[in-house]
């Protein structure tokens, strides 16, 4: 989980970055077709008008392409950030049906939903106000209602249905 | 985090050539305006940097994501019309990208800047900061003659003379237009922001702060 606001980080930086270098490129480029229009008054048919206004031409499709280019990366990092909210949702939906066709209490679905971020039995006492022993009781019906043998495997149970049928075979 | 964007809402963050365009352009007048003499070397680089940014603003209106693009905000004055009037009542829509009068500032500020730029660049004779740099340096060296070159320049053909007379004109016109826009632009995000109870001014810095 830790990892998706890295991967944020990293796009924005990216495409600042990019955002910048298109700045310089079409100050550059400002630069150039000035100085090709005062070249086009002095004398259109020299080699250096001709010269400088191909460059020139390459600079400016150089910005193009670079337009295009860094819109495609911001759709493309906002198609990402999209796609683990709905990841994010889908997987919370899963898990509130399927406590719900456990038959969890309100209680014990917000001690079986902190389990399952990670907090143990200390954490989640201190989160809700209540004692360990509390808190190893719920998890423990929690557990019996799932038919699960341990945290372990009550983990596991939404993992699974993630990674799908596919096993891969002992190396 | 977790909320999903819907296309009804407006960036949650602009992207960063928005960003950079909106707060280059805005610190360059301002500078060009109150803190620089017009004619300095950083007066005309300051313009030329605004000519970039322009111009690359509005190929990323052409070329850009959705909300940038000049056919998420049309100029619409009936619409803008309309929005003032129910910012008045305190009842706003939410828009995908700048409100209507937003909009049609932002069409009015890029006008503006368009012509402050060419009639800049019409009292120049174009000079880039680099020519205007080395006529100030040879005419500090003692080499007058570049100011001669200009003179001349204006007094050789009387319709230049006039052209440039009427650029100087224009120039400093839409230069105080230009202010006025600005501080009307921030009264607006300020009255939107209220309306709508969410920052305006967190998308086009840095956005929300994580939690």
């Amino acid at each position: 989980m830790t990892a998706a606001p890295d991967i944020i980080t990293a796009g924005r930086r990216q495409t600042a970055a990019l955002s910048i270098f298109l700045v310089v490129q079409t100050l550059g480029t400002v630069f150039f077709v000035g100085d090709v229009i005062g070249d086009l008054r002095a004398d259109p048919m020299s080699v250096h008008f001709i010269f400088e206004a191909v460059v020139t031409a390459a600079l400016v499709l150089g910005i193009l392409f670079g337009t295009f280019a860094l819109r495609r990366t911001i759709e493309l990092l906002r198609a990402q950030d999209q796609a683990l909210a709905v990841a994010r949702g889908a997987l919370s939906d899963v898990i509130d049906r399927q406590f719900q066709a456990w038959a969890l209490t309100p209680a014990e679905r917000d001690v079986g939903f902190l389990a399952l971020k990670g907090l143990d039995v200390a954490e989640i006492a201190e989160l809700r106000g209540a004692a360990q022993g509390t808190v190893r009781a719920q998890l423990t019906r929690i557990y019996s209602k799932a038919g699960v043998s341990g945290r372990a495997q009550f983990a596991a149970f939404f993992v699974e249905d993630l990674l799908g049928a596919a096993v891969p075979a002992a190396a | 985090m977790a909320t999903p964007r819907t296309t009804a809402a407006p960036p949650s963050l602009w992207d960063p050539v928005v960003r950079i365009t909106h707060w280059g352009i805005a610190v360059s007048v301002l500078v060009n305006a109150a803190l620089d003499e017009g004619g300095s070397l950083l007066h005309v680089s300051l313009g030329w940097l605004v000519l970039a940014l322009l111009v690359l603003r509005l190929v990323w209106g052409v070329l850009g994501p959705r909300e940038a693009r000049f056919s998420a905000f049309p100029p619409n004055p009936v619409a803008a019309l309309r929005h003032v009037r129910q910012l008045a009542s305190g009842r706003v829509r939410h828009y995908p990208s700048h409100n209507p009068a937003g909009a049609l500032m932002a069409y009015a500020f890029w006008a503006c800047l368009a012509l402050v730029t060419v009639t800049g660049l019409v009292m120049t004779g174009g000079a880039t900061p680099m020519q205007v740099a080395d006529d100030k340096a040879a005419v500090a060296s003692g080499d007058w003659s570049a100011l001669i070159r200009e003179s001349e320049g204006e007094s050789s053909e009387d319709g230049d003379n006039s052209l440039r007379h009427t650029a100087e004109e224009v120039h400093e016109v839409v230069a105080n237009l230009l202010l006025i826009l600005a501080a009307l632009h921030v009264v607006g995000v300020f009255v939107e922001a209220r309306a709508l109870r969410r920052s305006l001014v967190a998308p086009m810095v840095l956005g929300q702060r994580r939690k």
